[in-house]
């Protein structure tokens, strides 16, 4: 038994337009890359989770795949953009129940293909569509950037949020993007290059619109205490929370207007024995500058509704009140689902995000997204033991 | 934006069928009387699993929409764009539709809407919604 659990080892391929490496080969780069991160040998994992992507998933064969033997916890999981924080939350459990000692969870995607455009990736298109949900498919409803759009006009009409808000959110990620030299996208932007991107889905510009990347991403959970023992700074986990709100899509839903974060907030914050005036910085999934807004104000940090006027205070970037998305998030940084504020979140914990390390580091809090706000999860991350 | 070509599956028919008579129809639950989209398969307010079609009035009212833009081409033009609504039905569910006869500077929610249908050349009608009276 320990203590508590910890982000002992992480591990980052090479992201973006990497060619020639299927899922589970990324997704086994990343594991050796975690495990050599944390001054763990393979033989010394005895768990690995797996998590679902699009471009098709490693599978829990990627166990043999890396030549694991005598797992005692071995699963693939799936709950969309929120799967990292429930692997992570899932590692911690069996590591503090006993299940298991070194878990590696991972991620790893390849949608993209060369020469062809990103958007492409993500998109399945058909000629012909059969029943009424084939109907819905045929007039658009099979596009996530539609669905998201739907949502982000729902919180506008209701909130009075606008796209320049939006951009504010653009231009804070990207400003924190120019600091990190795995971001994808690390040129400036200002608010009129937001609002003269392209139209995706009106509400949301090109510039609202997260990346998509290749490559795989991997940490590994251990014992507090024997994290202390291995080659990195602990980053212990002291919360996390999952949220699945279900929402109807009927009379009376609150679809656009809020996310599982009201359910998976409170949680995370209550195991860490935290508020939202104490978290320092924010890794949210930010699939759409518009999630941003939404996330903020389901964890509390500003009042509902409130998303757009907390964003274009300049709250979120360099050198505002909450340092949000400090590696240029999925926007500008690099989309590997939930992974991508991971990673963030442990680099700035073990304060080694270089130019852009934010000077308070002793909360980090991580969200994760699925679906069209359907999945959420949280993490609440620390330098330091929980006391 | 283009639609394509819609066929039949032979679960959802009597909505097609609907439709060519100008009628919108939809699930009810037999149980607790909740009305449902035409592709519900079970009732999640009672778990009740005995959904019958039935005409819904065809009344609705605009929740949000999106403007969908196709990528453009190697020749820098782009498809026509697609207007697509969320519409709250006066018994309850929402549907996905396009929206037709109005523009999307016209839009906001709560718009009174009523339920239509697209006439393609090929292959079964498609549900639109237009501004009401
Ligand atoms: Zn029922």
């Amino acid at each position: 038994m320990t203590d508590g659990a910890a982000i002992a080892g992480l591990g980052m391929t090479e992201l973006g337009k990497v060619y020639g490496r299927s899922p589970r080969r990324l997704a086994a780069d990343a594991v050796r890359l975690a495990a050599a991160d944390a001054g763990l040998a393979l033989s010394d994992l005895d768990g690995l989770l797996v998590s679902h992507g699009l471009g098709g998933s490693p599978g829990i064969e990627l166990a043999g795949a890396l030549g694991l033997r005598d797992l005692r916890l071995l699963s693939q999981m799936n709950a969309f953009g929120a799967t990292a924080g429930a692997m992570v939350a899932h590692a911690a459990t069996a590591v503090l129940s006993g299940q298991a000692t070194a878990v590696a969870c991972v991620f790893a995607d390849a949608p993209l293909r060369p020469r062809q455009p990103s958007g492409a990736a993500y998109d399945r298109g058909a000629r012909e569509y059969h029943g009424y949900g084939g109907m819905t498919a045929a007039l658009g409803f099979r596009s996530v950037n539609a669905f998201y759009a739907l949502a982000a006009r729902r919180h506008m009409e209701r909130y009075g949020t606008t796209s320049e808000q939006f951009g504010a959110v653009a231009v804070a990620t990207r400003r924190w993007a120019a600091m990190n030299p795995l971001a994808q996208l690390r040129d400036p932007i200002t608010l009129d290059d937001h609002q003269n991107s392209r139209w995706v889905a009106e509400p949301l510009h090109l510039l609202d619109c997260c990346l998509v990347s290749n490559g795989a991403i991997a940490v590994v959970v251990t014992g507090a205490d024997r994290a202390r023992d291995l080659a990195r700074p602990p980053v212990h986990l002291w919360g996390w929370g999952q949220g699945h709100p279900g929402h109807r899509q009927e009379r009376g839903s609150e679809f656009g207007l809020t996310t599982g974060a009201t359910i998976s907030g409170p949680i995370a914050m209550k195991m860490a024995g935290i508020t939202p005036g104490d978290v320092d910085v924010c890794q949210l999934y930010d699939c759409y500058t518009y999630t941003v807004l939404v996330s903020l104000e389901d964890y509390g940090f500003c009042a509902k509704g409130e998303g757009g006027a907390f964003a274009a205070s300049g709250a979120l970037g360099p050198g505002g009140a909450l340092s949000t998305n400090t590696g240029g998030g999925q926007l500008s940084g690099y989309y590997m689902w939930g992974m991508t504020p991971l990673s963030e979140a442990v680099i700035q914990a073990r304060g080694e995000a270089g130019e852009r390390q934010v000077p308070a580091r002793d909360v980090v809090l991580v969200s994760g997204n699925g679906g069209i706000l359907d999945h959420h999860s949280t993490l609440i991350l620390s330098p330091h033991p929980r006391t | 934006m283009d639609i394509g070509t819609l066929r039949r599956d032979g679960r959802t028919d009597p909505f097609f069928d609907g439709a060519a008579d100008d009628r919108l129809v939809i699930r009810r639950c037999a149980d607790c009387d909740r009305w449902h989209a035409p592709d519900a398969t079970g009732c999640p307010e009672c778990g009740g699993d005995r959904l019958e079609w039935a005409a819904a009035d065809g009344r609705a009212e605009l929740v949000t929409w999106a403007v969908l833009h196709g990528r453009p081409g190697p020749d820098g033009t782009a498809p026509e764009p697609a207007l697509l609504a969320l519409v709250e039905l006066a018994e309850g569910p929402w549907l996905q539709a396009r929206l037709d006869g109005v523009a999307p500077a016209g839009l906001r929610a709560g718009l009174p809407l009523r339920a239509a249908f697209g006439h393609p050349e090929e292959g079964e009608l498609h549900l639109l919604f237009r501004p009401a009276g």
